[in-house]
C-alpha cells in the first residue's frame, strides 16, 4: 500500500465498507494516488474493474466518481470515491495509467456529464449525437427522448496515418462497417482505415442498444430489476438474475437456502455452457464454418428446455428472486439433467474434431488479434478472454461464491491470446462445467425450501396469502412498497460467460435501487477491438469480434 | 375484363405462389430477439421447412424484414434507411415487445415501437416470442398477402364487397 | 502493439499441411447426413406447426382470468397485477358492486399484449389466482389496437383446458409426478429423452 501521510490531509480518506476498503479520494491527489497504486509492485492495482458516476443531489459535492480497483496478483480490492462539485465537474483522466479508463470515462461523460481532462476523444458513447442533457442525474426524466436525423448522424473521421508516407501501390481507403452488419453482429459499427487491406486505423461507435438499464433500475422496486437483468447478456440470462439477486442479498444481509444455491449453481453453469456455444457457433460462422452452428445450437436448444422446465420461459428466465428461486424445481430436475449430461459431450466431441485441427480454421484464428496478458489486464479483461492470454483469473476461484469451493475443477488456461486460444479456452471450460454439474448432482438435491422465510424480502406462500390475514397483508406490502432495503453500497461479482460480472448497488433505504451500475465484462473488452485489429485484415477483424463475445445488451445495457 | 388475359392471370397466380413461398429474410436482429432468431433458422425448428431459409443481410435483395430486438432511438436512422434501401414489394415483421412497442422499456433512448418510422405488417409479442411464435407471425403474414391480393382482385374486378377479414387468429 | 500475425507462429504438423483432418470433419457430418436419412422418425427437427414441441406446464403464454363456479371473474381490481408489472401492460377499472358484501369488480382489465414481457410477476401478485398464464404462443396482430387483450378474451372457455394451462401458483401435475417418483414407477431420463424429440405425444391436439 502507498504512504498515504504524504497526501495534503483529508485527500485520501479510508473508510469502513460494507465489502470492501473504501476511500475517498480528493480528486487533486487522484491521478498521483493512481498512478501509484497501479505501478506499485507491492500493491499493483493492476486492474480496473469499473467506473462509474452516482449523482447525489443533497450533497455540497453533488456528483461521485467511483473507481473499483483489483489486484489480479493478490486478489484484493479498493474503491476509490472521489467528490465532484456540480459547478465545475472535472476530474482527472486516467486513461494514461489503466486503458480500460478509456470508455468508462466516455460513459461516466456521458451519463452525468463529468469532465475528465486529459481524455483525447471525450464524447458520448451510450447515447446519440442529437441527445443533450445527462440521463442518469436524478433530475433527468427516465422518458424523454431526442430524435436523431439521418444529418445528425456522427461520422468519425480515422486518425489519419502517423506520418509515414504512403508510396506504396495500395490506395487509402475509408471503409463503414455496420451496424446493421453480420459481422458486426447487428449492433457495432466499425469505420476502418485501410492500406490494401490491412486496416491501418479505425473507430468503433457503440451504443445502438442502449436500453437505458440503469435508468429503469431506479425506477423500478428491487425486485422488479430482475426482468431487466435478464436482457443483460440474453446468452446466459440466469447468471445476470445470480449476479443481481447476490447483491441485493449482501445489502440486505441474506443468504440463499441451500437448495436454491445448488440450483443456481446449476444453472448458472448450464447457460454458462449456452452462452459458450453461442460465442464459439457465431465465431465459427464468422470464420465460413456454418456446420458447427447447427451442432451447438441441439445442446442450446436442449438446455432452454430445462430452463423452460424450471421458469417457464426459453430465454429471458428470471428464474432467481432476491433470497431464492422464483418457484421450486421441478420434479424431474435431476433427471433432466443428467439427460444433458449424457448428450451435451458428444456434440462437443464432433465440432472438436471438426475444426481442432483444421487448417482453415486455424489459418483464421492462429495469432490473430493476439493480446498479451499484461496488456490485457491493463484493458481490464477479466474471464475466458483474459484466460486465454495466460492469466488465471476466475472470479469462481479467486472469491468463491455458491458451491464453487466444494467442487473439483480446473480454470483453463492458455497462453496464446489469440482467437484460437479464445475459442480452446471455452471449449474447455464447457468441460469444466460438465463436470461442476456432474459432481453437483452426484451430492444430491438438498431439502428444504426454495427461497428464504422472511415475509420481508419473498413474497409468503401463496396457500399462506389466501388464508392467513397476517401473510396477506405482507404480500399487499411487499408488492405495493418493494422490499425495504437498507442503506449502503455493494459491490458484488459473480464469473460471467465472458468475464467478471459486478453489481455495484447503492441503496439509501428506500423500495428502489438509488443507483445500479452493471460491471459488463464485456464493456472494457470491446473498448480495446480498435487496438486489436489495426494490423490486420479485414477478414481477421470479423473473426476477432467473434472470438471476443461482445454481447450488445451487456455492453450497452 | 379489358386488360385481363389468361396469360397474365396465370403468371399472377404462379407470382404470387412464389412470393409466398420463398420470403428472402433480412434479419434485422440486435437484441436478445435474434437469438431466438438464431433457434429459428437452426436445426430444431428450421424455418427452410416454409422454403424461407435464404437469408440475406443485403436489404437489396430481400423482401421481408423481420426487426428482432430492440430499436434505439440511434439506431433509428439505420433501420429507416434499411427499409427504404429493400426493393418492392416489401413486408415488416416486428418481432418481440421491443420492436412493437418498446416493451418494458420507457426510456430515453428506445423507440416506442418501430411503426413510428416503418410501416409493420405482423406484430409477434413476446419477450422474446418462441421460435414457434415467430415462424406463426410469419405463417400469418403469408395468408394476409393471399387475402390481401384477393382483396386487391375483387376490387379490381369492381365487387363492391369490401369485408376485411383482419382478424388474427390468436 | 505489434502486427497481430507475427507474435504467434504455429508449426503445422504434415497432416495438417496435407488438409488432412478435413477428411476426419467430412466424415463427422456425414455421419450426421446419414443418420438424418435413415432415422427419419428421430429426426431433430420439429415439423412446426403440425408437430410441436413439448412445453413444460410452466410455459409463461398468454394470460387467462380464471372465474369462480358461478362464472364471474375471480379478480377483486385489487391493482396488484398492475403495480408489480415492471412493463406497466395492465390497464384495470374498478367497479362497485351494489350489494356491498361482494368484493370489486374490474369493469375494464386490458393488457396490452405488445407490451408485454410475459414475466409472470402478474402471477406471483395475485392474491386471489384470478390471473394464470397459458402455454399459449400463437400469437400475431396485424395492428396495435387489435394487440389488446381485453376482459373477455383473457376469460374466453377454451382457456381452461387443463392441457393448455401454463405458470401458474399451483400445479397439480407435479404432485401426480412427485408421487410416482417416489415410488419409483416412472423413468425419468427416459421422459426426458422424449420431451425433445417430440414423436407421437408431441404432436398438436
Amino acid at each position: 500500500m502507498p504512504l498515504l501521510e504524504k497526501y495534503p490531509p483529508d485527500s485520501v480518506v479510508p473508510v469502513a465498507g460494507l465489502d470492501q476498503p473504501t476511500w475517498i479520494v480528493h480528486r487533486d491527489s487522484l491521478k498521483e494516488l493512481a498512478a501509484e497504486l497501479q505501478a506499485d509492485s507491492a500493491s499493483g492495482f493492476d486492474l480496473l474493474l469499473d467506473l462509474c458516476g452516482a449523482d447525489f443531489p443533497g450533497r455540497p459535492d453533488r456528483f461521485e466518481a467511483i473507481y473499483h480497483l483489483y489486484s489480479v496478483e493478490r486478489k484484493e480490492r479498493l474503491r476509490l470515491k472521489v467528490p465532484v462539485p456540480e459547478d465545475d465537474p472535472v476530474l482527472p483522466s486516467l486513461a494514461g495509467i489503466w486503458k480500460a479508463a478509456n470508455w468508462f470515462e466516455r460513459e461516466a461523460f456521458d451519463m452525468f456529464g463529468l469532465r475528465f481532462e486529459g481524455h483525447k476523444n471525450l464524447r458520448r458513447i451510450l447515447t446519440h449525437e442529437a441527445f443533450e442533457g445527462h440521463p442518469l442525474r436524478k433530475d433527468y426524466d427516465a422518458a424523454r427522448r431526442w430524435i436523431l436525423t439521418e444529418d445528425k448522424v456522427y461520422r468519425p473521421q480515422p486518425r489519419p496515418d502517423d506520418g509515414e508516407s504512403d508510396d506504396d501501390m495500395f490506395e487509402q481507403m475509408t471503409i463503414n462497417i455496420g451496424p446493421s452488419h453480420p459481422a458486426m453482429h447487428g449492433t457495432f459499427r466499425v469505420v476502418a482505415h485501410l492500406d490494401g487491406e490491412v486496416i491501418t486505423a479505425s473507430e468503433v461507435e457503440i451504443g445502438y442498444l442502449h436500453r437505458c438499464f440503469e435508468k429503469m433500475a431506479e425506477t423500478h422496486t428491487w425486485q422488479q430489476v430482475i426482468p431487466y437483468t435478464d436482457r443483460l447478456n440474453y446468452c446466459s440470462s440466469f447468471i445476470n438474475n445470480v449476479g443481481y439477486c447476490r447483491a441485493v442479498e449482501s445489502l440486505l444481509g441474506v443468504e440463499a437456502p441451500p437448495k436454491a444455491v445448488w440450483a443456481r449453481t446449476i444453472l448458472s453453469e448450464f447457460s454458462r455452457i449456452m452462452d459458450h456455444c453461442v460465442c464459439n457457433g457465431s465465431t465459427l460462422v464468422d470464420a465460413g464454418a456454418l456446420t458447427n452452428f447447427w451442432y451447438f445450437f441441439q445442446p442450446r436448444e436442449e438446455i432452454y428446455g430445462l430452463l423452460e422446465a424450471c421458469s417457464g420461459a426459453r430465454l429471458t428466465v428470471s428464474y432467481c428472486r432476491i433470497g431464492g428461486l422464483a418457484e421450486d424445481l421441478p420434479p424431474d430436475f435431476e433427471a433432466h439433467c443428467r439427460r444433458l449430461l449424457e448428450m451435451i459431450p458428444g456434440f462437443m466431441d464432433d465440432i472438436e474434431r471438426l475444426v481442432n485441427k483444421n487448417r482453415i480454421w486455424l489459418d483464421r484464428s492462429v495469432g490473430v488479434a493476439a493480446i498479451s496478458g499484461e496488456e490485457a489486464v491493463n484493458w481490464g479483461w477479466t474471464g475466458p478472454c483474459l484466460r486465454a492470454s495466460g492469466v488465471a483469473n476466475d472470479v469462481r476461484r479467486d472469491h468463491p461464491y455458491d458451491l464453487y469451493d466444494t467442487v473439483d475443477w480446473n480454470v483453463p488456461v492458455l497462453p496464446g491470446g489469440d482467437v484460437y486460444d479464445r475459442y480452446r479456452v471455452r471449449m474447455l471450460e464447457i468441460r469444466e462445467s460438465l463436470k461442476i454439474i456432474r459432481q453437483l448432482l452426484d451430492r444430491g438435491m438438498p431439502e428444504g425450501p426454495h427461497i428464504i422465510d422472511d415475509p420481508h424480502i419473498a413474497l409468503p406462500p401463496k396457500e399462506d396469502a389466501y388464508n392467513q390475514m397476517e401473510a396477506m397483508i405482507y404480500h399487499f406490502k411487499l408488492i405495493m412498497d418493494g422490499i425495504q432495503v437498507p442503506a449502503g453500497e455493494v459491490y458484488s461479482m459473480v464469473e460471467g460467460a465472458n468475464g467478471e460480472l459486478g453489481f455495484y448497488a447503492i441503496s439509501d433505504g428506500s423500495g428502489k435501487p438509488y443507483r445500479l451500475k452493471v460491471r459488463p465484462p464485456c464493456f472494457p473488452i470491446m473498448s480495446t477491438f480498435s487496438d486489436l485489429i489495426r494490423g490486420g485484415t479485414v477478414s481477421d477483424a470479423v473473426v476477432s469480434l467473434g472470438g471476443l463475445n461482445v454481447i450488445a445488451g451487456e455492453l450497452e445495457r | 375484363m379489358v386488360g385481363e388475359s389468361w396469360v397474365t392471370t396465370t403468371f399472377e397466380k404462379l407470382e404470387d405462389w412464389g412470393r409466398n413461398n420463398s420470403f428472402w429474410p433480412l434479419p434485422f436482429g440486435t437484441a436478445c430477439c435474434a437469438i431466438e432468431f438464431m433457434s429459428v433458422v437452426s436445426s430444431h425448428y428450421d424455418m427452410s421447412r416454409f422454403g424461407y431459409e435464404v437469408v440475406r443481410f443485403s436489404p437489396r435483395q430481400s423482401d421481408l424484414m423481420i426487426v428482432a430486438g430492440t430499436i434505439t432511438d440511434k439506431m433509428a436512422p439505420v433501420l429507416k434507411k434499411i427499409y427504404d434501401q429493400m426493393p418492392d414489394p416489401k413486408w415488416v415483421v416486428s418481432m418481440g415487445a421491443c420492436a412493437c412497442s418498446g416493451g418494458f422499456y420507457r426510456a430515453y433512448h428506445v423507440m416506442q415501437g418501430i411503426d413510428e418510422i416503418v410501416p409493420v405488417d405482423v406484430y409477434v409479442p413476446g419477450c422474446p416470442p418462441t421460435p414457434e411464435g415467430l415462424m406463426h407471425g410469419i405463417l400469418q403474414l403469408k395468408e394476409k398477402i393471399e387475402r390481401d391480393r384477393k382483396r386487391l382482385k375483387k376490387a379490381k374486378a369492381g365487387s363492391a364487397s369490401d369485408s376485411d377479414g383482419s382478424s388474427a387468429a390468436a | 502493439m505489434s502486427h497481430p500475425k507475427a507474435t504467434r507462429p504455429y508449426k503445422y504438423s504434415l497432416a495438417e499441411r496435407l488438409y488432412l483432418p478435413l477428411l476426419a470433419g467430412l466424415w463427422i457430418t456425414l455421419k450426421h447426413f446419414l443418420r438424418n436419412v435413415f432415422r427419419r422418425g428421430r429426426s431433430y427437427t420439429i415439423q412446426y406447426p403440425e408437430e410441436r414441441r413439448n412445453y413444460s406446464h410452466r410455459f409463461r403464454g398468454h394470460h387467462i382470468l380464471t372465474a369462480r363456479p358461478d362464472g364471474s371473474l375471480r379478480c377483486v381490481a385489487c391493482f396488484l397485477c398492475a403495480t408489480a408489472c415492471p412493463a406497466e401492460c395492465i390497464t384495470i377499472e374498478a367497479g362497485e358492486h351494489p350489494d356491498v358484501n361482494i368484493e370489486k369488480y374490474p369493469v375494464v382489465y386490458d393488457i396490452d399484449m405488445l407490451r408485454c414481457v410475459f414475466c409472470g410477476y402478474c402471477v406471483d401478485a395475485c392474491p386471489e389466482e384470478a390471473i394464470i398464464m397459458s402455454n399459449n404462443y400463437d400469437m400475431a396482430y396485424f395492428s396495435r389496437d387489435q394487440s389488446i387483450a381485453t376482459k373477455e378474451e383473457l376469460s374466453k372457455p377454451y382457456t381452461y383446458d387443463a392441457s393448455k394451462l401454463g405458470y401458474r401458483p399451483r400445479y397439480p401435475e407435479e404432485e401426480a409426478q412427485r408421487a410416482a417418483i417416489r415410488e419409483g414407477v416412472v423413468d425419468l431420463v427416459g421422459e426426458a429423452r422424449k420431451r425433445h424429440h417430440g414423436g407421437s405425444e408431441a404432436k398438436a391436439s
